[in-house]
């Protein structure tokens, strides 16, 4: 039978529909957040109290006197423990953000059953979870403003470096942990208590970065440990840029560190993405739940 | 480019077989576990992976243009089928070539020629509005975005969503849910159309819409793949229906080439209560009956008994004589014609719905 | 035919109930092995960076700067005291109202509801589970803390275990009032989150709450959870208590009669509200 006009495809592949694939991902992904009101107060009440708790208990800790704090001062050289905190905990809430929404964010599709549709389309299936990232940066940079406003404001942390480095040590630090991020989506989808994983990883990350304390004060092997791991470096860094007016060449072994570590990480988790994917054609992972 | 819209040649899918499936042909096809052997190996035999076979050497060869209907019991193979024609699961071993792609080394353009409806409701987001939701997928099937707009607009009027196209598909109802669903089907304007169980949960009016929906997109020239496992959609729509049970397609044709296969033969509706298995193996011990099967219906103590038999009229008082016995009568008796479920018994001597 | 009902409802079948529910939930804990281990570790991961913190603040393992809120230079003993009661803010801001949750999204919930036993009876049976679960984990979690960061009490065991026993039981009291707003919200993750957090924080799990600035002070002296803390750690790290010790210990007795009659009343006016507005089948 002849084909008649009315069923010729519609679709036009090509470099710029990629695009706007890319672009439909990143839209759709950030209208849906839109619709769960209870971002707003996530978005304003945990980069204020998450680190308050630790700051409280460093208060404590410095004493009616403040000699607790000189002892602070003498370990770490840094005098003034509310940014040095607030930097290490909102590194973790990086982290922490990141592999809840990246890591799950096909297994949510895959929950809901919106996975499958997505991957029935000829549109790279990559694509996901990058365009996923998108909405995600924007909500974290808010997230990081707002705790540089709340502590600028409510408890006078100032900057006290090049804001430029400071950036530029965050920016550097984004292909790690979002590379974390996508190697833990793709395992993600055929673990049964995956969200113990998470507490494993953000734990870890809780124990050998330094979030609250010199890196230094671990016993030897934690060192180790330690340098293993790109948030390390991250937290070091951003502490040496924002509060210790730390130059580009004195920041350079973190930066080096974070983009070696993101090369890695980037790279593994678009490995295990393939491999997941490859996976699921083969067993029909990905229309179960 | 072939001719076929559609060609499989001994597909085949085997899943490793987890416990508790609940799949009863699980069993069928599981490696019988080796005894337990001591060996000279200290560290222990290897067990061969069980295997449970979904789909056990399909052959296709869908029309241009044709409505082909594969029908089957629950479980028979129809939906993992249709996941390979659509590149979701990779066939274990066998090819299929859709619009004349692989499916496996050409995916992509595979996809790009297919519409498909898979578990509707479930398939959209329930964040977003009717329209929003066609607009996305509008973009990841690479329609340019001038054409987009207009054909999300023709498709939404179409389906009659547009008093609600900007609403949260969550609060749609499951029919309107089902509708967006091919909608988004029909988006890209697809040569061909995969439609798995594309009435399943709608309630009658609905699926009598969504069939003449159907009959007309065969009119515009798309050629149609759709399982089901309710006959008469089956029989109504389809140009050539497959018969699928246990993974293999059992039977391949027109719809009356089927029911002629048992022309011969007529068919005898019986309603019956007090139904006992001893009478269903007395009437099959004679020999002008052949297939009966007997089900029990909703209603309490009703049984529906189906036998075919090539000599009607001689059967009829031994059925008589048969059934008024100890208890059990014999309420209500049909002679029909064959329909699809019966050529289904006939040639699986089960019955197609469970 | 026979068609009389097989139910007989008498003290000792609802308490049958009770106790079928808690064992169901002991076997559910138990069946995902991971969740339980993290129970015990997760305390642990989140109080080593205090520990190293600390170590900051400290010299010769002393923190000094600390004594002189508390009482006492230890404040790993302190801070673990603090973690292991931690744990049951947790437990019951977590799991009571997000077990009736979990049921609700299961779709069990409503077969359970639709069984006549008493809902309120239904939630003490999770409690039940629920601290039998958590004192051990607690403990297990105590004991391997003590051997990583040291662990101190030098006090009266006994009596901060009786004192800790009215403040627990208030708690789940607090318990049932809290389920029953989880229940009522179609999202509660963020407000659990933190609640959960803050309470916590204000009650002096992590510091003593004098050291709190003195604008936030009263928040913490309104929680009952706070006299609590303080009084076991009073009894058992031998620390400088807010009240006399025997007012706070009277303090948590009132807490806990009133919780427990508040809690109940509360969980019972919501659960037959949900009831006539039908919002149990959504979520």
């Amino acid at each position: 039978m002849e084909v008649t006009l009315s069923s010729r495809s519609l679709g036009k592949p090509g470099f710029l529909s990629d695009l706007r694939a890319f672009w439909a991902i990143v839209w759709r992904e950030w209208t849906i957040f839109k619709r769960y009101p209870s971002w707003i107060i996530a978005l304003l009440i945990w980069p204020l109290i998450f680190p308050m708790m630790y700051i409280l208990t460093a208060r404590a800790l410095s004493g009616m006197d403040g000699s607790g704090l000189a002892v602070f001062t003498q370990t770490t050289g840094a005098s003034n423990f509310i940014g040095y905190i607030v930097v290490g905990t909102t590194v973790w809430m990086w982290q922490n953000i990141v592999l809840w929404d990246v890591g799950f964010a096909l297994r949510n599709e895959q929950m809901r059953g919106t996975l499958e549709s997505n991957w029935l389309s000829p549109t790279w299936r990559f694509s996901y979870l990058l365009g996923h990232t998108g909405p995600q940066l924007i909500t974290m940079t808010m997230f990081i403003l707002i705790t540089a406003i709340e502590f600028g404001l409510f408890f006078g942390v100032r900057l006290n470096g090049n804001p430029w480095l400071a950036l530029l040590v965050m920016l550097t630090s984004i292909p790690a942990i979002y590379g974390l991020g996508f190697a833990f989506a793709s395992i993600v989808i055929t673990a049964k208590e995956a969200h113990t994983f998470v507490f494993l990883v953000r734990g870890l990350v809780m124990i050998f970065c330094g979030i609250t304390f010199p890196v230094s004060l671990l016993p030897g092997w934690m060192q180790s440990v330690a340098t293993w791991m790109p948030q390390t470096y991250m937290i070091h860094g951003m502490r040496a840029a924002a509060f210790a007016n730390a130059s580009l060449t004195e920041l350079w072994p973190d930066l080096q560190a974070l983009l070696l570590f993101g090369a890695f990480w980037l790279t593994l988790g678009y490995l295990l993405f393939q491999w997941m994917e490859r996976r699921a054609r083969r067993t029909g992972a990905i229309g179960q739940y | 480019m072939s001719d076929f819209a559609i060609e499989a040649h001994q597909l085949v899918k085997k899943f490793p077989a987890r416990p508790g499936t609940g799949d009863k042909t699980a069993d069928r096809d599981a490696i019988p576990s080796q005894p337990k052997k001591r060996s000279l190996w200290p560290f222990g035999r290897k067990e061969p992976k069980a295997l449970f076979t979904a789909v056990n050497g399909v052959d296709l060869e869908i029309q241009r243009g044709e409505i082909f209907g594969l029908l089957g019991p629950n479980g028979a193979g129809k939906s993992t089928t249709i996941r390979m024609l659509c590149t979701l699961l990779e066939p274990t071993s066998g090819t299929a070539r859709v619009n004349g792609f692989d499916v496996v080394t050409q995916a992509n353009d595979v996809r790009r020629s297919l519409g498909t409806l898979l578990a509707g409701e479930r398939s959209i987001y329930w964040k977003l509005t009717g329209r929003e939701n066609l607009e996305y997928f509008a973009a990841l099937y690479h329609i340019p975005q001038a054409i987009a707009k207009k054909r999300v607009d023709e498709l939404i009027e179409r389906m009659e969503l547009k008093d609600r196209a900007n609403e949260l598909v969550e609060k749609y109802s499951t029919g309107m849910r089902q509708r967006v669903a091919i909608a988004k089907a029909l988006l890209a304007r697809p040569p061909i159309l995969l439609l798995d169980e594309p009435t399943l949960g709608l309630d009658p009016q609905a699926a009598r819409n969504l069939r003449e929906l159907i009959a007309q997109l065969k009119q515009e020239g798309h050629t149609i793949l759709l399982t089901t496992h309710y006959m008469e959609e089956a029989d109504q729509l389809s140009d050539r229906i497959g018969i699928i049970d246990t993974g293999k397609v059992i039977a391949l044709d027109t719809p009356e080439g089927l029911k002629r296969r048992i022309d011969q033969k007529e068919v005898i509706r019986l309603e019956v209560t007090g139904w006992q298995e001893y009478i269903g193996e007395k009437l099959r011990g004679l020999s002008e009956v052949s297939n009966l099967v007997a089900r029990k219906q909703a209603e309490a103590d009703l049984w529906e008994v189906n036998l075919q038999s090539n000599n009607s009229r001689a059967v009829l008082p031994k059925l008589v004589e048969s059934i008024g016995q100890n208890g059990t009568r014999l309420v209500n008796m049909n002679i029909v014609k064959p329909s699809l479920e019966d050529v289904f018994i006939h040639l699986t001597g089960k019955a197609l719905r469970d | 035919m026979e068609t009389t009902t097989l139910s007989q409802p008498t003290f000792a079948t609802q308490l049958r109930a009770l106790f079928v529910i808690a064992k169901k939930d002991w076997k559910v804990f138990w069946r995902y092995p991971l969740n339980a281990i993290s129970h015990v570790f997760q305390p642990i991961i989140w109080v080593t960076p205090v520990y190293f913190m600390g170590k900051a603040f400290s010299t010769n393992g002393q923190a000094l700067g600390f004594a002189q809120y508390s009482g006492t230079g230890d404040y790993m003993s302190y801070v673990l005291l603090g973690t292991a009661l931690s744990n049951f803010i947790l437990t019951v801001f977590w799991g009571m109202g997000f077990a009736l949750k979990e049921d609700m999204d299961a779709g069990v919930l409503e077969s359970n509801w639709l069984t006549p036993v008493s809902r309120l009876h239904i939630l003490v049976g999770r409690t039940l589970t629920s601290l039998l679960t958590t004192t051990i984990t607690s403990i297990i979690m105590l004991i391997i803390a003590a051997a990583l960061f040291g662990f101190r009490p030098t006090g009266n065991v006994i009596a901060a275990i009786l004192t800790a026993i009215p403040m627990l039981v208030g708690l789940y009291g607090f318990g049932f009032a809290f389920a029953a707003i989880v229940l009522m919200m179609r999202e509660a993750n963020t407000m659990v989150d933190v609640s959960s957090f803050l309470v916590q924080g204000f009650s002096g799990a992590n510091f003593p709450v004098k050291s709190l600035p003195y604008w936030l002070i009263p928040v913490s002296l309104m929680l009952p959870l706070t006299y609590g803390f303080d009084a076991v750690r009073g009894w058992l790290l031998q620390t400088s208590t807010l009240l006399p010790i025997n007012v706070e210990v009277a303090i948590l007795i009132i807490f806990m009669f009133v919780m427990l009659w508040f809690g109940a009343w509360i969980f019972n006016r919501v659960e037959r509200k949900v009831r006539r507005l039908g919002t149990l089948g959504q979520h």
